[in-house]
């Protein structure tokens, strides 16, 4: 009797064990997770820029390196010579251009305050002349909204600026690296992750990631040669004019350029600010104007640009971009705005890609059901 | 050499590597021994266990998978919906090449009888190939048009010779 006791205890006090700590791990896990996902976020945004600028060099530099391929050299030798190439190349252009860049730089910081004050002045003109057309659109406070955001966009500026020096400093030293290692094992990386489907999908799984690295790989070419010769072209046409930062304002167009629909708008506000503030509204104002739209947005981009470089499949809904762009916003900041529509296009190239795959084989399937049933 | 260094630089015996093995299959044997340790890297080795199914009927297709070890069934299904064994094959054959070129679906379905290791190689593959190592491919592309030819050669005289032997059998046979 006192032995079955003893044995009953023993068993209420193991219940009693596993339930606290069922309970106590379950809260452990409820907190962690929590945490576990936000230092996830924190862990990662050191790393995505430099990554993602890393895949964009290693597929604008693929083709090179396939080019010295085809000769005498192995990979790893051509993606060497390709990356010294590029070394070189940069290097040549940093000397070139850094005088005037850092001169334009130490300008434009004094500059930014006047051209901020006279845009927000323009907006308090603007207002005005909306009251007096339409009355009953008042408290509107766009001054107001302005000068909060351009103190706001200011400051930020500011304060990048000084902790730019080690971010740069620790950029350059991590995309060149993971750019090497993104051309030398990228093939082997996707082919390790597809291997690890079961053999029954395996065929598919590669078939697929073949296809998806392809349009892939299109993409972003296409995307970044686009901006940078819309980013070219605006930059030269502005030169004509007496406007000041024409190479700045050619470099910002391009790449907000990388955003669809939105991207030129919010481009050629700087542009068209800064003419406005130092030219005034003459012949050189429509002069710039048409430079952004005309020969930068209408002919180039859409006329010549978008049939050559990108494909429809690409193509997002504006819908859909206003959401990534808020979306990559809230994630990233003002990089996630840039790189949001990317990846969007991205995810449903890939999903695109994936359903043609089905439909393409399932067609033939059907007929061949109804044959046999028939 | 002796024993101590070859033991040293030769982790395995010539005939034990994939790319020997390769080089025995008259599909490959066009190449040269640099060609063939660049195959090697390029097909894709997996192993089966036992009445595991490679690919069924219908299935998209994008390659041909050749034998190394173990033995495959290939079978048909008929329009009864039976299953009519096709073949069984062994380390060497491939089957699968038909859509190794074009994309088309799997009209045999293919299952191991026992342990097996296959080599895959793909239509992605190929057109790597093609773009990176014009004349690797160009001997690929040549072996695989060889056997397929003979294949074909080989089918059009059996087709020739069931015509024949229906044309002289009695008539009431059918």
């Amino acid at each position: 009797m006192p032995e079955q006791l003893s044995l009953t205890r023993t068993q209420l006090l193991l219940i009693f064990l596993v339930l606290t700590a069922s309970i106590a791990s379950g809260l452990a896990l409820f907190t962690s997770a929590s945490r576990i996902t936000e230092l996830l976020h924190v862990a990662t945004t050191g790393i995505v820029l430099p990554v993602l600028l890393s895949l964009v060099l290693a597929f604008l530099l693929e083709p090179l390196v396939r080019r010295f391929e085809r000769g005498p050299f192995n990979r790893t030798a051509s993606i060497f010579l390709v990356s010294l190439l590029t070394a070189v190349l940069l290097y040549l252009a940093g000397r070139w251009l850094s005088p005037h860049w850092l001169a334009m730089w130490g300008s434009l910081r004094t500059d930014l305050p006047r051209y901020l004050a006279r845009g927000i002045e323009l907006l308090n003109q603007f207002e005005v002349r909306l009251n007096e057309y339409f009355p009953f659109v008042s408290g509107l406070d766009l001054p107001g909204r302005g000068r909060v955001l351009a103190e706001h966009l200011f400051n930020e500026m500011l304060s990048h600026t000084t902790g730019s020096a080690l971010r740069l400093g620790s950029l350059m030293l991590l995309v060149p690296l993971f750019t090497f290692f993104f051309l030398r094992d990228g093939q082997k990386i996707i082919r390790f992750s597809v291997g690890l489907a079961p053999n029954r999908y395996y065929e598919m799984a590669h078939d697929l990631s073949y296809l998806i690295s392809r349009q892939l790989s299109h993409f972003v070419r296409g995307r970044i040669l686009e901006a940078a010769i819309v980013g070219i072209v605006v930059g030269f046409g502005l030169s004509f004019t007496d406007i000041r930062y024409a190479p700045l304002l050619g470099l910002f167009a391009g790449v907000t350029n990388l955003v669809p629909y939105l991207g030129p708008i919010v481009g050629m506000i700087p542009g068209i600010l800064i003419a406005l503030v130092d030219l005034g509204m003459g012949g050189q104002f429509w002069w710039i104007l048409a430079t952004y739209l005309l020969i930068g947005q209408v002919i180039l981009d859409n006329f010549i640009l978008i049939p050559i470089l990108i494909s429809h499949v690409s193509n997002l809904h504006p819908l859909w971009v206003i959401i990534a762009i808020i979306m990559g916003g809230k994630l990233y900041g003002v990089l996630g705005m840039i790189i949001g529509v990317p990846v969007a296009s991205i995810i449903k190239i890939i999903i695109i890609e994936i359903r043609y795959y089905r439909r393409t084989f399932a067609l033939p399937l059907a007929s061949q059901d109804s044959e046999l049933t028939g | 050499m002796s024993p101590l260094w070859s033991n040293i630089f030769r982790q395995k015996p010539e005939e034990e590597s994939l790319a020997y093995f390769l080089g025995t299959l008259p599909l490959f044997s066009d190449m040269t021994e640099r060609e063939l340790k660049r195959l090697e890297t390029l097909v894709h080795v997996r192993e089966y266990d036992a009445g595991e199914t490679v690919f069924s009927e219908g299935d998209p297709g994008s390659g041909l998978y050749i034998v190394r070890t173990g033995r495959v069934r290939i079978s048909s299904r008929s329009n009864q919906g039976r299953e009519i064994e096709l073949a069984v094959l062994a380390s060497g054959d491939f089957f699968g090449e038909t859509t190794l070129a074009s994309p088309a679906m799997r009209v045999a379905s293919a299952r191991t009888l026992e342990k097996a290791q296959l080599v895959g190689l793909f239509r992605a593959d190929l057109l790597e190939t093609v773009q990176k190592n014009p004349a690797m491919a160009n001997k690929l592309l040549l072996g695989l048009t060889r056997v397929m030819s003979e294949r074909l050669h080989a089918a059009g005289q059996e087709l020739m010779r069931l015509q024949q032997a229906r044309s002289t059998a009695p008539a009431g046979e059918e």
